[in-house]
Order: C-alpha cells, then structure tokens, then sequence
C-alpha cells in the first residue's frame, strides 16, 4: 500500500498534532497520522492508551482540545451532519436498544441516516438467516455484533471504525464476523480502522499499522514499510548500543549473542552492516508487542525526535 | 427523527395515558354524585342569591360529604404525582443512553446529537403539555361544583387548576433530563430532581405565592361567628367565595381577592417554566460542549 502524500482525493484520516486533554490529563497527545483511502488500518494499545480517544475524535463523539484532524476532507469545523455522514462506527460490546426489534433498528437506521441502504440491510439479514421480527433482547452476542454491523454498513459512510469489535465474541462468531467485514470492504473499497487487543487477528487483516501507548503516537505506517524499516539483527553480546544502527526499540541478551530490534532505513542498514551481524525480517506481532513493552512513552517520542535530528537513520515510516 | 422519538417514549406515553383514564375514571364517579347532591342540595338556588349565607346547613353538609376526598385525600396523593410524572420521563432520557452504552450508536448517525436532543425534548415536551391540560381539565370538570363553594385561590385547589399542574410536570422533567446526563445514571437522576422539585415547590406553595402580590385588607365584624379562614369556611370572613383569607387580627382580615386567580397562575407558572427553560438549556449546553 502506498501513500497518498499530493493526492487529488482527500486522505481518509489525516490528523495533525492532535490531542485532547480530560481535565489535567491528556488522553491523547502530538497525534499527527495520514492513512489512505482503501487502507485497512489496525490500532493497537494497551487499556488506557488513549485509542477510544482518538476513535471518538474520528468519528465526532468528541471534540478535540487541539490540533486538526480530517476525515475525507472533513474537518472537525465542517457541519456536525457532514462529519457524522463519513464515519460509520461499529462501537465496543455493540449497544443496541434491547426492547427494539431488528426492524425497528432498521426504521430507526433508516430515520436517522439519508445515505440507508435498507436493501443491504435486509439482504445481509436474509443471508444470515435472521428473522427481522426478533427482538435485540432475544439474540446472541454474535447476532448482535451482526447486527450492529449491518447497520453500519447500511449508513453507506466511506470510513468502517470498529471499536474492539470481536473482543465479546466467541472463536466462531469472531471468524465469520471479521470475514464479513474483509468481504464487504474488499467489495466496497471501504476505509477501516479496527482498534483491538488481538494483535494476532490483526496481522491477518490490516495492512496498516498505528501504535499507541499512553497518550502517544508509537509507530504508524503501511504495516510492510515499518517490517522492512524495523529489522531484527542478531549481534554478538559485546557489541556496544552505540554500535548499532537506528534506533534500539527492544534488545534481549542471552549467553552469546543479543537480540536487537531496531529501527532503520533498510539501504543503509545494508551499508553499515557488520559481518558478524545477521539480519532477520520483524514478525507483525513481535513489532507490535515489542513497541508495547517499551517502558514509557515518553522515551520513545524523545528517542524518536533525537532520531529525526540525527543525520542518521531515516524516521519515514513513523508518525507520518 | 420523529419515529425514532416515539418509539422510544411510546411506553411512557401509554402509561401516561393510563394514569390520566385512571384519574379520569375517579373524577367522572365523583364528579358525577358530587353533581348530582350540588342538585339535590338546592345549592345553586341559594348561591345565586348569596354568597352561601342563606343556606350554611346545606353549605356544610354538601362540604362534609366530598370535603375530604376533594379537598384533603386527593389533594396530598396528587402533590406529588406532576413530579413523579416529569422525573419518570426525564430522568431515563439521555441517561439511559448513556446507562447502556447506546449513546454511541443514537450520536454516530448522520443525525447530530444536538437535533437528536432538539427533537427528543420537543416531542415529549409536547407531549407531556398534552398530559398536563387533560389533567387539568379532568380536575378542574370534577372539582367545579366545589369550586362554587371555595373559589380557586385556596392552595389545594390552586394546584390543579389553570397552568401550574403542566409547569409542574415540565419543572420536574427538566430537572430529571439535566440530572441525567450529570449523574448518568436513570434512578439516582430522578430522585436527584425530584428532591429539589419537591422543595422549590412547597417553599413556593408555602413561603411566596401569598405575596405574590401585597394582600389587600378590609374590616369585618366577626363576632356573628362562622367567621374564618381556610377551606372550611363558606364564604371566607371577607364575606366573599374564593377569597383567600391570610390572616385575622381583631376584625382587620388580611387577604388575597379571588380574581387574582390568572395573574398567580401565571406568576407560578411562569417561575417553574423558566425553570424548565434552565434545565433543558444547561443540558443542551453541556452536551454540545462536552463530547462523550
């Protein structure tokens, strides 16, 4: 997946040092992002990173506290309407109104949203051989989260969020609900941004990738670029950090040898490379996990600045 | 929009229409024999000839069959049935959204929150004005012989007559939608505004609406007898129906005329419906301000 840098057509997220603060505490911070349309876009971050935060932000249930943040050329100052008419929003545990039926969802689908497409409402249901006569209360989690899904898709908005969707559901019912959603963006050339604890799940899906840990932008790119941009080199136990190309953003040492993920511009990694050193291609789950199990955001944000001010190793991939 | 706010509020409508046949159904009973003894009592006749000093034997007798179930039962039960009316409706309002999460999928459609609230408080506004002139007219039917007899200015009368039951119900619908997005939570917001509802409205009742204009006075010679004040008395020591009598010091009677009845009605009115305007204002504030 490329980036649209110039595009003629709008980016599907765009932010720019965004951040919002809940009293004295910012629950996001310096948040700049550009993900392009037809991404499928995986957020991660422990409990309290601050990703409902920004999904919030996207979606227009929250205002920010600074910065600018653009959803298909939609700007946090474009008419509520016009915000709300590009997101759809499938929201965590899935809330519906519990005394409604699945008609009555539609009527209220259809009543509240001028793009509804009651026909693909109705077609999914027919599909998933659910009667539109039963009520919220009578259905299983799963059918549920099919639900809310439905009507996401049926509002017809551009841009799929999904807030720990699958988090709820049980082996089956994540599989079938994950591949309806690949199946429908892959037919309508939907955005989605998918924030989820299962990184694992994600790896199968997403070909884009942001990280978030307390508050802070970690990593953010076309999820192939940030593997080749973050090799994992396996060095002698003696070799010094400061030896090292890029950024160090984990190092595990045992008796002989040490592990070392870092971040660096691949040509010039090949360049600098020792012949003592091996290099090995990053797993999608080891990157993630290891940029969450860096100790503080804090660190990881100066190291990122040191590394952009340094003539070194390029920070391309990240954050932009 | 419009559906969307009717099915959700359509069961607090039909309950709302249940308690208004109930009360229905209790006032055309009593109402009705109440009419019929008004009838029988030769009461029209003397009134219209007096002010109920021709016939006090009859006065007293029609006021001690239904006194107690018009002027007392009924008056302490329906104090505070406006107040539950309104927080029921308010209190569940946005804070049942918020309760069960819902309040992601009402304020993620196209339609933004903001209309969503707009059209929300308009339509059960609207219709609890419905609910509360049907009341009132109900009360006011049943009650009217009575009224014959005591006026409309006495305070348990006052209460149900005119425009205050409606600004009532709304005051405390208002209270309840605010306490809701505040506290987030349907049953502590309704008792959160009902407590407050409840007090303004007895220090209102209780403390100001006597000198919502200065009182006049006159002198009387109460030594006849069958001189007072309160619901009892027909007339009241003024000599008059429907004035309501504060207080007697020797023969000087402090009261308020009974054709102040409209400018208080408004005056009470108007004080719970700024009220309600607070209320719902703060929360269309607050939930246009605040996200989430």
């Amino acid at each position: 997946m490329t980036q649209n840098d110039a595009g003629d057509s709008p980016p599907a997220l765009r932010t720019d040092q965004l951040g919002r603060r809940y009293g004295r505490v910012w629950g996001l911070r310096d948040c700049t992002l550009e993900v392009p349309a037809g991404a499928i876009v995986g957020l991660v971050g422990p409990n309290g990173a601050g990703k409902t935060t920004l999904l919030e932000m996207i979606i227009g249930l929250l205002e920010p506290t600074e910065g600018e943040l653009s959803v298909f050329g939609e700007t946090s100052h474009s008419p509520m309407a016009a915000r709300l008419a590009r997101v759809s929003y499938v929201a965590q545990d899935h809330p519906l109104y519990r005394d409604f039926s699945i008609a009555d969802m539609f009527h209220l689908g259809r009543s509240m949203n001028p793009s509804w497409d009651q026909a693909l409402a109705q077609a999914r249901m027919d599909a998933l051989d659910i009667p539109l006569k039963r009520k919220v209360k009578s259905l299983s989690g799963g059918q549920r989260a099919q639900i809310s899904l439905t009507m996401a898709l049926a509002k017809r908005a551009p841009l799929l969020v999904l807030d720990e969707p699958v988090s709820s559901l049980d082996p089956i019912a994540r599989l079938e609900f994950m591949r309806e959603v690949m199946a429908t963006a892959a037919e309508s050339g939907l955005t989605v941004l998918i924030a989820s604890h299962v990184v694992s799940e994600l790896e199968r899906l997403c070909d884009w990738l942001i990280v978030l840990t307390s508050g802070r932008v970690q990593l953010a790119g076309p999820a192939d670029d940030l593997i080749a941009a973050h090799p994992l080199l396996t060095v002698p136990r003696a070799t010094p950090d400061a030896d090292l190309p890029g950024v160090i953003i984990q190092r595990t040492d045992s008796d002989r040898h040490s592990t070392v993920l870092v971040r660096a511009d691949p040509a010039r990694l090949a360049a600098q490379q020792h012949p003592a050193w091996q290099a090995d291609p990053v797993s999608f789950e080891h990157l993630v996990l290891a940029y969450l199990q860096r100790p503080s955001a804090r660190a990881a944000t100066d190291d990122i600045a040191q590394a952009a001010a340094r003539p070194g190793p390029s920070t391309k991939a990240v954050s932009r | 929009m419009i559906w969307v706010s009717w099915r959700q509020h359509r069961g607090q409508a039909i309950s709302c229409l249940a308690v208004l046949a109930a009360l229905a159904v209790y006032a055309i009973l009593l109402g009705t024999s109440m009419r019929t003894a008004f009838g029988n009592d030769a009461l029209t006749a003397c009134l219209a000839h007096s002010q109920g000093t021709a016939c006090p034997a009859a006065v007293q007798a029609f006021t001690n069959k239904f006194g107690s179930e018009v002027n007392i039962a009924f008056w302490a039960v329906t104090l505070i049935v406006p107040g539950l009316i309104g927080v029921l409706v308010g209190g569940s309002l946005i804070a049942r959204e918020l309760e069960y999460g819902t309040w992601r999928l009402a304020w993620s459609q196209t339609v933004p929150r903001a209309r969503w609230l707009a059209v929300k408080l308009a339509l059960v506004t609207g219709g609890l004005i419905v609910l509360g002139a049907a009341m009132t007219a109900v009360i006011t039917w049943y009650r009217a012989p009575m009224d014959r007899l005591t006026g409309h200015l006495q305070h348990n009368i006052f209460d149900f007559e005119g425009l205050v039951l409606t600004a009532y119900i709304l005051c405390a619908f208002g209270f309840a939608v605010l306490a809701g997005l505040l506290l987030r939570r349907s049953i502590p917001a309704m008792v959160a505004a009902f407590i407050p509802w409840l007090a303004i409205r007895l220090v209102i009742e209780f403390v100001f609406r006597d000198h919502f204009l200065a009182p006049l006075t006159t002198t009387v010679n109460c030594m006849q007898g069958g001189c007072g004040e309160g619901i009892g008395f027909v007339p009241q020591a003024t000599g008059r129906i429907g004035d309501l009598v504060l207080s007697i010091q020797g023969n000087v009677v402090t009261y308020q005329p009974a054709d102040r009845f409209w400018t208080f009605q408004f005056i009470e009115a108007g004080i719970f419906v700024a009220l309600t305007a607070a209320a719902l204002g703060a929360t269309i504030w607050l939930l246009h301000r605040r996200a989430a």
